[in-house]
């Protein structure tokens, strides 16, 4: 009997740790969730892409992509430098820091173009350029292939963009190797263009340079041409979408009203979620001497001041350069701010389908966790509810995932669920119940 | 016989040093778990810019924590390390050594 009874109280402690765990099973219609990884043994995925029949293309950042078919297969399509096992290589693609082969997507076309794009470093178009820090260095690039019909190889590929900017060297600052800020994540917006995000590279005045790309949101065709629409300021390049960025790894588009939303890193204060004005200004300048600063390291204020000491993030943003500095007329606010912390926020998605419950619509953010100078690290993805102005937010939500990973990447996938890559070398499905 | 003497102090020495100087797992693996894991991941495997410790040598690790704990750059992102190591203390290095050199990412 008490042998019962103790079996009893351990089922219902049981079942209640479980409904703890999926967040509750309440009357408000929150979805129950759970986490499969579906790949694994994989060196620093970052981003998938998906067919509507559910295939699935995949970069690995020091290797190259793959494909995972709706049967489960893979098949490594196309490597990087110095890499096996491929169907064919790059020998001009390289990784280094942050940099390598990031971003990917399919055509919405897909069925009768056969076209995916990817977004690498690669040494192919450097011309007289790279000589230092300071110098032009057009070092990463948008690809297109196309995939034959068996998924097995790649063709054709044609190099749409090839002057997006790439640190090619040291510099003193925290994260100072080469290879920083790239940006990089690759999207198709509702209308068919896609959208490519770039990072401002630790050089000072690029996100607010008029010519070269860096810190920017870009919106172009599949041949790399502007959109027609792009209203950045007079004198600036036609493919900007948005200017004054930091470095956007998250791009997504929100199902009720297809405005762009992206999610940034911060400089150890401030990671954002901003909603996008064509022809905005995000606001991140850290040029020296201007804005009251004086000289910076390398000509970067981006990390200022103190930069090799931990501190309070709130006290570095108002001391430092600002994320959405508001000296600027055309600045677009950030919806969120991170509670003025930095954090690794770098992916973003939005939930679609009634399976999420009262989720549906918001935001899926992908947080990796840096832990630097005393900020708790936060390992999570975060479920955001953004007014419909996208001027600020309604909630936030962390969802009960069960994992603490660095989630580097999230996408929807055409089944409605969540995937997320991980830099513990893994692609998790998260799908949702009601 | 004097030689044999002197030789059987010094073997002594080295193992009670030894013992004093070899730290302990279990502690290490405490301490790797308050914050370590946040960067080098789960059992210091390695991810992203943050690089594998998992399966060093001890003598490797221990000076290596040492020389960032004085300040002192090694790669491109030591400031991050070094704002990590300037707490540790000789003990608290110790232990960690000897846990990360047990290969923990190998085990899991
Ligand atoms: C904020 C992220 C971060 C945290 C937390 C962190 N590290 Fe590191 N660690 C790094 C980085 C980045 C490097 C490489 C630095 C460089 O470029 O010199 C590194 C390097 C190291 C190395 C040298 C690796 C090699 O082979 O050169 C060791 C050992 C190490 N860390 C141990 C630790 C231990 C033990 C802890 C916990 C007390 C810790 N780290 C916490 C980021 C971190």
């Amino acid at each position: 009997m008490l042998k019962k009874s103790k079996l009893l109280s351990a089922a219902i402690f049981s079942a209640a740790t479980l409904l703890a765990a999926n967040g509750q099973a309440d009357t408000m219609g929150t979805p129950k969730i759970s986490a499969m990884s579906i790949v694994n043994g994989l060196e620093n995925p970052w981003d998938m892409a998906f067919t509507k029949n559910g295939d699935m293309f995949f970069t690995e950042k020091c290797k190259g992509f793959s494909v995972k078919t709706k049967s489960g297969k893979i098949n490594k399509l196309y490597g990087m430098k110095g890499t096996s096992g491929y169907n064919s290589a790059g020998d001009d693609l390289f990784c280094e820091g942050q940099a390598g082969m990031l971003g990917i997507a399919v055509d919405p076309n897909f069925k009768k173009n056969r076209r995916i794009y990817v977004a690498s470093a690669s040494t192919k178009h450097h011309g007289s350029g790279c000589k230092d820090n300071f110098d032009v260095c057009n070092g990463n690039i948008i690809m297109r292939f196309e995939v034959s019909k068996d998924m097995k190889s790649v063709s054709n590929r044609t190099d749409i963009v090839n002057d997006i900017q790439y640190k090619p060297f040291e510099s003193d600052h925290p994260f100072g190797g080469p290879g920083a800020h790239n940006g990089n994540r690759l999207r198709f917006g509702p209308e068919g263009y896609l959208w490519a995000t770039t990072g401002d590279r630790h050089k000072g005045d690029i996100p607010q340079h008029p010519t070269l790309l860096g810190g920017n949101v870009l919106r172009i065709d599949t041949d790399g041409k502007a959109h027609p629409g792009n209203k950045p300021p007079k004198g600036f390049d036609k493919r900007m979408y948005t200017y004054g960025h930091r470095n956007v790894q998250g791009i997504d588009f929100r199902p009720s009203d297809g405005r762009a939303f992206t999610a940034e890193h911060g400089p150890w204060h401030n990671d954002e979620i901003t909603a996008l004005v064509n022809g905005g200004n995000a606001g991140w300048d850290p040029k020296p001497n201007v804005a009251g600063r004086g000289n910076c390291p390398d000509k970067y204020c981006g990390y200022m001041p103190n930069q090799k000491e931990g501190m309070l993030p709130a006290a570095r943003a108002e001391a430092g350069t600002p994320m959405s500095d508001e000296r600027f007329k055309d600045l677009m606010p950030p919806a969120w701010n991170n509670n003025g912390l930095s954090q690794g926020t770098g992916s973003a998605a939005f939930l679609k389908g009634s399976q999420w419950g009262y989720w549906e619509g918001r935001l899926a953010v992908g947080i990796m966790g840096i832990a630097f100078g005393g900020t708790p690290s936060g390992m999570r993805i975060d479920v955001i509810d953004i007014t419909k102005d996208g001027k600020a937010i309604k909630s936030v939500i962390q969802m009960p995932t069960g994992l603490t990973k660095r989630f580097r990447g999230l996408r929807l996938g055409p089944d409605g669920a969540l995937y997320a890559t991980v830099d513990e070398g893994e692609i998790y499905k998260i799908t949702a119940r009601k | 016989m004097r030689n044999f003497v002197n030789l059987f102090t010094f073997a002594l020495f080295l193992v009670l040093s030894n013992v004093a100087v070899s730290g302990d797992v279990g502690e290490g693996e405490k301490r790797y778990a308050v914050n370590c894991g946040n960067c080098h991941g789960p059992g210091g495997m390695g991810l992203a810019s943050y690089p594998k410790i998992s399966g060093k040598e001890v003598s490797y690790l221990i000076d290596r924590l040492n020389t960032y704990r004085s300040g002192k750059k090694i790669g491109p992102n030591s400031d991050l390390m070094i704002m990590m190591a300037k707490p540790l203390t000789d003990v608290e290095i110790d232990n960690l050594a000897a846990y990360l050199a047990t290969d923990p990412a190998a085990k899991r």
